[in-house]
């Protein structure tokens, strides 16, 4: 086989032109290796990326790719030294290497470049809310059109008080830290706070412990505000399980039990939305869904009687709080909403006429 | 204080946050993540007050008797010898109690658990049947196109509907012809005259869109979900975005408070 090697080497080419430089946009200890691939690439097993640090005679295996593959992050490196690199192209038989790259230093940056636009956006948009929470405390009025879905808490309320059957309030699954589940938050206090003034029962079962003690708090909230602590019952907002279908089990039997005589399904839900949605259905009960999980719109609102359809769900503090400054935020939504809708009008027409200006400015997101 | 310090604690985790989507630089870069550890820290911690929530729930309803008390009477019973065989099994066995070897564990989880979920999730094709038939009905103009468009893309996307659409379209403007055919016939006038075009142009349409489904119904199918459908779940994704960052702005900024007691 030792005769067979110098021919080997013949046949096989190594990568050429490898490239070493400091990763961009990012917070230091990396460094990204680039090269060309060999004519050969097809009949390489993987490349072996080897670094050299400076004044150091040996080098060190960093990372492997498979072919096909030109480019590699080396995370193993600390920031302000020197590295070389060469790439090892493995054949079945031979491994043949590159030339050494250029030294690279890796740097942490300040800025991520790559954010460019997205902290335009944020900025402008800020400014916007602001100008608008300005003028709302100077008095001005703000007009929000009439949402079905939370008109329609205290008619679901009063209801089922009428028909003497307890609430149900669904938080979906999603964790506090989905700001959807805290918009869920401020529609359940509404809830908590129309149930107090009509002496209903408000049940709420819990997908996350942490929910369920935001949900107590808010709960408790809304019946004290209502002036009625003495109705407010712990026992009532509790934690059912953590799994998504045993969750959705949970939710459909306690429907079928209490034969609720409103149902709120408000916040992050999956696969279970249909579930619970055609299970509240075939309680008779009146059914208010919210959720921005888009998907499940669609079940939502084939299934139930009234829902909050994604931003809606953002609004419905502001709009059940009728508080001027939150008022304000969602005025400025709206003008940034056409402004999104006169930048979508513009881009279809320039890219038409085949001048690229927004869609390449919205390429560096 | 009860509300300040929170506002606070707010203010600084929203402001160092944002910051840490611009600036990959240490300490700012890891922010994100370090915070995430912290939440599942805390989150671990909470499920103690779950699991207490849940057990005093179900103790209860056994001890009320309440409609179901045997489902809960099986939760605890499962719960507990979960716990202790799971414990007793997995630490001393397999030096872990979350070790997925361990054999009970397994065994609970592939015949039980595993099965109990599947049957959950396979209720779901019976939901979509008795959701669709309620939404699919042509009352007017929207819901019709609504029927039309879901019937296009549903046959568009399983194996025989290349097959089996062009007949049921043809069909169902067949039906339609006659429908008019019959209407005119119990009418006078113009209305007549209406029916009788109506009944005239279904019949010349059973051709062209017999043709058409049998050649291109899966690019209409494609299309359909493609342009007119992500068209409008964009539309609602920015709007989603745009509320989203708003309503954060209101949390970070303290003008958005019925989150807290």
């Amino acid at each position: 086989m030792g005769f067979l090697l110098p021919i080997l080497l013949f046949l096989y080419s190594p990568p050429t032109n490898v490239r070493a430089f400091d990763t961009p946009d990012d917070g230091g200890g990396s460094i990204t290796v680039t090269w060309d691939l060999p004519p050969e690439d097809s009949a390489v097993i993987r490349y072996d990326i080897y670094r050299y640090e400076a004044q150091k005679d040996s080098g060190k295996l960093a990372g492997s790719v498979l072919k096909g593959i030109n480019t590699f992050q080396d995370v193993g490196v600390k920031d302000r030294v020197e590295y070389s690199y060469r790439v090892a192209a493995v054949y079945p038989d031979t491994t043949v290497f590159s030339e050494m790259s250029s030294p690279a230093v890796s740097v942490p940056q300040w800025f991520n470049g790559k954010t460019k636009a997205a902290l335009f956006i944020l900025l402008f948009y800020g400014i916007v809310l602001f100008w608008f929470t300005e003028e709302a405390k100077k008095g001005r009025r703000t007009y929000i059109r009439k949402i079905a879905g939370l008109e329609a808490v205290e008619e679901a309320v009063g209801r089922s008080t009428e028909l003497g059957k307890p609430i149900l309030f669904v938080p979906g699954i999603g964790m506090i830290s989905d700001i959807t589940t805290i918009a869920a938050l401020s529609i359940l206090k509404r809830v908590a706070k129309k149930a107090a003034e009509y002496e209903s029962r408000v049940i709420v079962p819990n997908f996350d412990p942490i929910v369920m003690v935001a949900a107590q708090e808010t709960v408790k909230e809304g019946y004290t505000e209502a002036g009625r602590p003495d109705l407010y019952n712990e026992k009532d907002i509790f934690f059912l399980t953590s799994d998504q279908f045993g969750y959705a089990a949970g939710v459909d039997g306690m429907m079928m039990r209490e034969k609720p005589g409103a149902i709120f399904l408000q916040g992050t839900f999956y696969a279970e939305a249909l579930i619970l949605a055609e299970t509240g259905h075939s309680v008779g009960a009146i059914q208010i869904s919210g959720t921005t999980s888009v998907t499940q719109l669609p079940f939502f609102i084939a299934a139930t009687d009234y829902t909050l359809i994604g931003e809606e769900m953002y609004a419905a503090s502001a709009y059940l709080s009728k508080d001027p400054l939150m008022l304000g935020t969602i005025k400025g939504e709206d003008l940034m909403k056409l402004i999104f809708i006169v930048t979508i009008i513009a881009g279809v027409i320039l890219e038409t006429f085949g001048i690229h200006i927004i869609s390449n400015w919205f390429s560096i997101f | 204080m009860k509300r300040e310090i929170p506002l606070f604690i707010t203010f600084i985790t929203g402001v160092l946050l944002v910051i840490a989507l611009f600036v990959p630089h240490k300490p700012f870069g890891q922010l994100q993540q370090t915070f995430n550890d912290w939440l599942i820290i805390v989150g671990g911690f909470t499920m103690i007050l779950g699991l207490d929530s849940l057990l005093l729930h179900n103790w209860e309803k056994i001890k009320r008797k309440k409609e179901g008390w045997i489902s809960s009477a099986f939760l605890i019973a499962s719960f507990f010898i979960t716990l202790f065989w799971g414990f007793g099994e997995g630490a001393i066995a397999h030096r872990s109690p979350f070790d997925p070897s361990a054999t009970f564990l397994r065994y609970f989880y592939t015949y039980v658990f595993v099965p109990l979920q599947a049957t959950m999730f396979s209720l779901l094709a019976f939901f979509i049947a008795s959701a669709a038939y309620r939404a699919f009905r042509a009352k007017d103009g929207n819901s019709t196109l609504l029927l039309s468009a879901a019937a296009l893309v549903m046959l568009g996307r399983v194996p025989a509907g290349q097959e089996v659409a062009p007949w049921i379209f043809a069909f169902v403007l067949l039906l339609l012809a006659y429908y008019f055919f019959k209407e005119g016939s119990k009418t006078t006038g113009t209305q007549k005259t209406l029916y009788l075009i109506g009944a005239l142009v279904s019949i010349l349409l059973i051709y062209p869109v017999f043709y058409i489904l049998l050649h291109y119904l899966n690019g209409i199918a494609d299309w359909i979900m493609n342009i007119p459908q992500m068209a409008a779940k964009r539309g609602i994704w920015i709007g989603i975005s745009l509320g989203g960052i708003a309503m954060s702005l209101r949390i970070i900024l303290g003008v958005e408070k019925t989150y807290l007691q």
